[in-house]
C-alpha cells in the first residue's frame, strides 16, 4: 500500500453523511466481524476490515467495491459492537458516496425505481388487500410521492405517480 | 439512649489494602486512626488474589495484604470495627461527625479488628473513603455466557481458584485456557468508557501462573490492544507473547459446545471461526464502588465524569485512596492509600497548631 493512494480525508467524508459519524469511534476489535452473517458465507465480506480501509482513505478500492453492497442490514454487528460504531449506518454512509458517484450495482437501481414507482418494496396487490377486507382492515396505502421526492424524480405534493389505494 | 462515642484523629472507610495501608502510613507517623470495614473481616478484594509468581516474583502485591493486616493488628495507634456501617455524616466543629451501625453480615471471620457491637458515634478531623472499586458483573455481557455457558468464569473466580492451587472443575489436568478482555471497560455499549488499566496485567500473568502450574496448558489472549502496564511491563510483555497466543479480536460470543465453552471470533482477514476451549475467563473491569453516591452524598465528595470518587473539590477533610478513586493495582491502591494518610496528616497536624498555637 502506497500512502500517496491513499486519501486522508474519507473518513471526514464518510463522517460527515448522515449515519457516518460512528466510524470515529471504532476500536478494530472485530465483535463486528466475528458475528456478521454476511461474512459468515462470503469469506471477502469482513466489516473490520472495510472499516480499516475507509479509515486508511482507501477511497476508490472502497467505494467500487461490489462488497459494499452486500450488508444485509440485521445490525448484529451494532448489538455487539462495545463503541456503539454502527457499522450498518456507518456502510450506508459509504453507499450513499458510492452511488452519488455512479457506483452503485444495477440491483440498487432497480431497487429505487421500485421505491418510486410503488413506494415499497413489494407491490400491495389486490390480494393483499382482499385479505385485509376479509378481516375488517383498511386498504395498504402506497405513497410512492415521499420516495419519488427522495430521488429528485417529481415534487413531493400535488402530482402523484400513483394515487394511494 | 446515647450512642458509644469513639472519636478519632482519621476515620478510614474500607479496610482493604488502600484503608489499612493509610491506617499503617498514619501510625507512622504518629497519627491515631480507627479503620470501619462493612464486611466481617479485613482484606477487601485482595483477600480473593492468587500469587501471580512463576520462578521469579512477579510483583503483584498479593502478599502485602497479610503484612499490612498484621502491622495494622499490632500497631497500638489504629483501632479496627468490622461489620461496621457509616450511615450518617455531618460536618462538625474542625471536622466530621458520622453514625456508624453494626452489620449483622454473617459469621465473624479471624482476623484483627472487632465487630461493632451497637450503633456509634464518632468524631474525626479526617476522614479517608477507601471502600474500593467494584468489579463488573460479566453476566451483564450476556453473550460471554456468563452463568449461562459452563467453563466460563469471571477472572476474580479464577484468581480465587488459583490461589486454591486449582484450575476450576478439572482441577489438575492441562487446560485449553481463552481470557477474554475488556468485559465490562472500553465498552460504550454499557456506559463504561474508562480502561481498568489492571486487567491485561492480571489476565497475562494468571495466564503465565498457568503455563507454571501446569506447562502443557493452552493459553489465548483476546485483546483489542494491551495496555502498558508497570515498570517492567515492556521487558515482561515479549516473554509473555512466546507463553501465549494473541489473538486480537474481540470475540463475537461465548456460546455452550460438545467439550466445553466455545468461542467465535475472527481473525484479520480471516473468516469467524468457532473454538473450543476448556475454561474462559472474562477479565472484568472495575468501576466506581456500589454505593458511591450514597457516599458521595454522606460526606459531599464528588464523583469524576466516570462516577469514580475523587476529593477535589470536596469538603475539606475528606479524602478518597485506592480503587475507589479509579481502577488501581494492588501496588497503586497501597501507594494512594499513603498519599491519603500524608494529607490527612498533615491536616491533622495543622488544626492541632491552630487549637494550641
Amino acid at each position: 500500500m502506497r500512502l500517496n493512494e491513499c486519501d486522508p480525508g474519507f473518513k471526514h467524508e464518510v463522517a460527515a453523511e448522515p449515519g457516518g459519524a460512528g466510524i470515529r469511534a471504532c476500536f478494530a476489535c472485530a465483535a463486528c466481524s466475528a458475528r456478521c452473517p454476511v461474512g459468515a458465507n462470503r469469506p471477502d465480506y469482513d466489516p473490520r476490515r472495510l472499516i480499516r480501509l475507509t479509515l486508511l482513505g482507501r477511497r476508490e478500492e472502497v467505494l467500487a467495491s461490489p462488497l459494499i453492497w452486500l450488508c444485509s442490514s440485521c445490525y448484529t454487528c451494532g448489538e455487539v459492537c462495545p463503541q456503539q460504531v454502527r457499522f450498518t449506518e456507518v456502510l450506508t454512509a459509504i453507499k450513499n458516496i458510492a452511488s452519488r458517484e455512479g457506483h452503485a450495482p444495477p440491483s440498487a437501481k432497480i431497487t429505487a425505481e421500485l421505491l418510486a414507482k410503488q413506494g415499497r418494496l413489494l407491490e400491495v396487490t389486490d390480494f393483499e388487500n382482499d385479505k385485509r377486507a376479509d378481516l375488517g382492515l383498511p386498504p395498504v396505502e402506497q405513497r410512492p410521492q415521499d420516495f419519488q421526492a427522495i430521488l429528485g424524480l417529481k415534487p413531493s405534493e400535488g402530482e402523484a405517480g400513483e394515487e394511494p389505494r | 439512649m446515647t450512642n458509644a462515642q469513639l472519636d478519632t484523629p482519621v476515620l478510614i472507610l474500607g479496610g482493604g489494602v488502600a484503608g489499612l495501608a493509610a491506617a499503617v502510613d498514619l501510625a507512622r507517623r504518629g497519627v491515631a486512626a480507627t479503620i470501619i470495614e462493612r464486611e466481617p473481616r479485613l482484606g477487601g478484594r485482595a483477600s480473593q488474589f492468587c500469587c501471580k509468581a512463576t520462578e521469579a516474583c512477579a510483583r503483584c502485591g498479593a502478599c502485602r495484604l497479610g503484612e499490612l493486616m498484621a502491622q495494622a493488628a499490632h500497631l497500638p495507634q489504629i483501632t479496627i470495627y468490622t461489620a461496621a456501617l457509616a450511615v450518617a455524616a455531618q460536618p462538625r466543629g474542625d471536622g466530621w461527625q458520622v453514625e456508624l451501625a453494626p452489620q449483622p453480615n454473617g459469621e465473624i471471620g479471624p482476623g484483627p479488628g472487632r465487630p461493632l457491637s451497637e450503633r456509634a458515634t464518632l468524631n474525626a478531623q479526617a476522614v479517608i473513603l477507601a471502600v474500593g472499586g467494584e468489579a463488573f458483573n460479566p453476566a451483564g455481557k450476556t453473550r460471554f455466557g456468563h452463568g449461562r455457558v459452563e467453563g466460563v468464569f469471571s477472572a476474580l473466580e479464577l484468581e480465587a481458584m488459583l490461589a486454591q492451587g486449582a484450575l476450576g472443575p478439572k482441577a489438575m489436568a492441562p487446560a485449553k485456557v481463552a481470557f477474554i478482555q475488556c468485559v465490562g471497560s472500553r465498552d460504550a455499549s454499557l456506559g463504561r468508557l474508562w480502561c481498568s488499566r489492571v486487567c491485561c496485567g492480571y489476565a497475562l500473568r494468571m495466564g503465565r501462573v498457568i503455563r507454571g502450574l501446569l506447562p502443557e496448558s493452552e493459553v489465548t489472549f483476546f485483546h483489542m490492544d494491551v495496555q502498558d502496564y508497570g515498570r517492567a511491563w515492556e521487558e515482561e510483555l515479549p516473554e509473555l507473547r512466546k507463553q501465549m497466543r494473541f489473538v486480537r479480536a474481540m470475540p463475537g460470543e461465548v456460546t455452550a459446545g460438545d467439550g466445553g465453552p466455545e468461542v467465535t471470533y475472527a481473525l484479520a482477514g480471516e473468516q469467524a471461526i468457532k473454538e473450543g476451549f476448556d475454561l474462559v475467563v472474562l477479565s472484568v473491569g472495575l468501576g466506581p464502588p456500589n454505593g458511591a453516591s450514597a457516599l458521595g452524598e454522606l460526606f459531599g465528595a464528588a464523583k469524576d465524569s466516570d462516577g469514580f470518587l475523587t476529593a477535589d473539590g470536596g469538603p475539606a477533610g475528606v479524602f478518597v485512596a485506592g480503587a475507589a478513586a479509579g481502577p488501581r493495582s494492588l501496588n497503586e491502591s497501597i501507594v494512594h492509600g499513603g498519599l491519603a494518610a500524608s494529607q490527612a496528616a498533615s491536616r491533622v497536624a495543622s488544626l492541632s497548631e491552630a487549637r494550641h498555637g
